[in-house]
């Protein structure tokens, strides 16, 4: 059924689509996933939902793909997800082989991303059926856990992540009281009655905010000047990264299915673990292709992982995740456990599509490697225009409403300030997008067991929950683990 | 003010925020335990931002070492061409219903290739022509968005 969906000429094109934009701003530095997914929302309004679901996929897991150029090539990571490519893969340049550092990038991806997509496969189902018994206690419970942990992952200080988070579940808050009718903080403001949308505020925080910062400064970007050839890895090379692509694909398939894992932590992962493994550790960071493939792959298999609690229980993992989610709202169709047996054209349309969109990227990456060195090299002054019409038009063509442009705006300067003082919006747009589902559940919980509020401690998958969510609270305050950690991202 | 660090500053600007909205939410009505108001959970995330930025505001006091000082967030960055592009988006805002969608947008490309790295005129007067054109093309006739026709009626 998935590859009938999948398959059909609209469908093929959008996959093709989105992992071409997605290789394009995974190249590019200073324009990641979350911020491209958030500008390209608005357009597919006008497709259908699986169509969307599918190219915004594709956009995901086609800017892990692209991060590994920029990263082998500049030494610049293309997303925060490549950024540990660059310790081995920049090396491997400059030695003279960054042919077989983007062609293992590119084939460890491939490799990653399929077996991600199988285990996407094989999971989601039985979990979707188990996740069938939660009520609106357990659903709160789980969005909580979702909430703590990737607060807990963020980088900084934990209490900025989670006035971020509070301060997120206020703006999701804003607007219509669904169970009251009233409506809050809406300042009589009539396109404040809905309360802000997705897009005006991800497009804020994550575009403009990052448009905002790069004029300030000059980007200046030198390309590797030798000419890359041979893309294809030799033998020898295959003998040594195979293990690592295996490994590097089941860390980042596990690490992404936990909320805030995400392609990030799973690639630093991958490559600390491929160090640790490694007879000759000391050699890592002086080019060798065991530190580009473990976390190329890890990050790409991450995002197949990110996609099972989105789709089985509606909880978004990351940035990314969380638009996603907004989306598959804004559609009509509510993820979550009823989404495979409601909507299975989408589900495996989706799946089905990850295959595809696999070997398009592989077919992609390799031949035209010429061509994205060229796109590295347009210049930002001219790039930036480009991106703030982007966001002005998708702002616009919300509603065909001017404020949308203007709450964009808010945003971006929003974004601009906690940027300057080191607040991190990820947290912020998680509690956004899951702050009315989880006041829903409280309120709903509360109704249904007369104000009772231990009804969260005596369901047992409640209580488990919280107490996990409880734990990974107070984990931070044991010293040893509140060191500096990778920075948060997809 | 000098004084004061970075996370000090931003805290007590998060404190009066969260008071804000506690208070605030307090006319909403908080309900009972059983049918909680509408702005049970506002107050509650008002409460949690108040919370956390005293926790903020406590470590960033005890602070040894570096970082105990303002830092100056705009000092050697050309801050000047962030405002001057926030300028220009709301300029564009404003614009955008009465020139137009395409010639609004031509003279927006064509401002910032100009005003933030000034590029060639020529550079500037394709660019603007082409993003809207092109633009207008993806958008309008293509997506089907309806965009804005001005006055000019294009």
């Amino acid at each position: 059924m998935g590859f009938q969906v999948a398959l059909t000429p609209g469908n093929l094109f959008f996959c093709f689509v989105g992992v071409l934009i997605g290789t394009l701003v995974g190249v590019l530095p200073g324009l990641g996933p979350v911020a491209a997914i958030s500008l390209l929302l608005p357009t597919t309004f006008h497709i259908t939902p699986v169509s969307a679901v599918i190219m915004l996929a594709g956009i995901y897991y086609g800017a892990m793909y692209g991060g590994s150029t920029t990263s082998i090539l500049v030494n610049i990571p293309g997303e925060a997800a490549s950024v540990v490519t660059c310790l081995d893969g920049y090396q491997m340049a400059r030695k003279g082989r960054p042919g077989p550092a983007l062609g293992i990038a590119a084939f460890g991806s491939f490799i990653a991303g399929t077996l991600a997509v199988l285990g996407l496969m094989f999971v989601a189902p039985p979990l979707a059926e188990m996740a069938l018994r939660f009520g609106p206690p357990e659903y709160f419970s789980l969005m909580i856990v979702g909430l703590t942990i990737l607060t807990f992952l963020a980088s900084g200080p934990m209490w900025k992540a989670l006035l971020m988070a509070c301060f997120g579940l206020f703006l999701g808050c804003m607007g219509m009281d669904t169970i009251m009718g009233t409506t809050r903080f809406t300042l009589d403001i009539v396109e404040l009655s809905e309360g802000f949308g997705l897009v005006p505020v991800v497009m804020g925080l994550f575009g403009i905010s990052e448009v905002l910062l790069n004029v300030e400064q000059t980007m200046e970007r030198s390309v590797f000047a030798t000419r890359i050839q041979n893309l294809f890895p030799t033998r020898k090379d295959w003998r040594d990264s195979i293990g690592a692509i295996l490994r590097g694909s089941a860390i980042g398939f596990f690490l992404g299915i936990l909320p805030g894992g995400g392609a990030t932590i799973s690639a630093f992962t991958a490559y600390a673990v491929e160090r640790k493994l490694s007879r000759h550790p000391e050699n890592f960071g002086t080019g060798v292709i065991e530190g580009v493939a473990a976390p190329e792959a890890a990050n790409n298999s991450a995002t197949g992982g990110a996609f099972i609690p989105l789709l089985t229980l509606g909880i978004p993992t990351s940035a990314t995740m969380a638009i996603l989610l907004g989306a598959l709202v804004i559609y009509g169709t509510q993820p979550g456990p009823m989404l495979i047996k409601e909507h299975p054209s989408l589900f495996w349309g989706v799946v089905a599509s990850m295959y595809l969109g696999n070997f398009m990227l592989l077919v992609l990456n390799l031949p035209l490697i010429g061509l994205w060195v060229k796109v590295l090299k347009i210049p930002y002054p001219i790039l930036f225009p480009l991106i703030l019409l982007f966001c002005l038009i998708g702002a616009y063509s919300l509603n065909n409403n001017v404020a949308q442009i203007l709450f964009m705006i808010f945003f971006g300067f929003l974004g601009y300030l906690f940027k300057k003082f080191r607040y991190e919006a990820a947290p912020l747009v998680l509690a956004f997008v899951l702050g009315p589902m989880l006041e829903k559940a409280l309120r709903r919980s509360l109704l249904h067991s007369g104000g009772d509020p231990t009804v969260f401690l005596t369901r047992p998958i409640s209580a488990v929950l919280l107490g996990v969510a409880f734990v990974l609270l107070i984990f931070p305050l044991i010293p040893r683990f509140t060191k500096k950690r990778p920075a948060f991202g997809d | 003010m000098a004084k004061l660090n970075n996370d000090q500053v931003s805290t007590i600007a998060w404190l009066a925020c969260g008071g804000f909205i506690a208070w605030a939410s307090l006319g909403y009505g908080l309900g009972s335990a059983a049918s909680p108001g509408s702005g049970f959970i506002t107050f509650l995330a008002g409460l949690g931002i108040c919370f956390f930025a005293l926790i903020g505001l406590a470590e960033a006091s005890f602070r040894r070492g570096k970082e105990t000082r303002w830092q100056p967030v705009l000092k050697g960055l050309e801050w000047k061409k962030a405002f001057l592009v926030m300028g220009a988006l709301a300029a564009y805002a404003f614009l955008l219903s009465p020139l137009g969608f395409i010639l609004c947008t031509a003279l927006f490309v064509g401002f910032m290739l100009r005003a933030v790295k000034p590029q060639r005129w020529p550079a500037v007067l394709l660019g603007g022509i082409l993003s809207a054109l092109g633009t207008y093309g993806i958008f309008e006739l293509w997506l089907k968005a309806q965009l804005p026709k001005g006055w000019l009626g294009f």
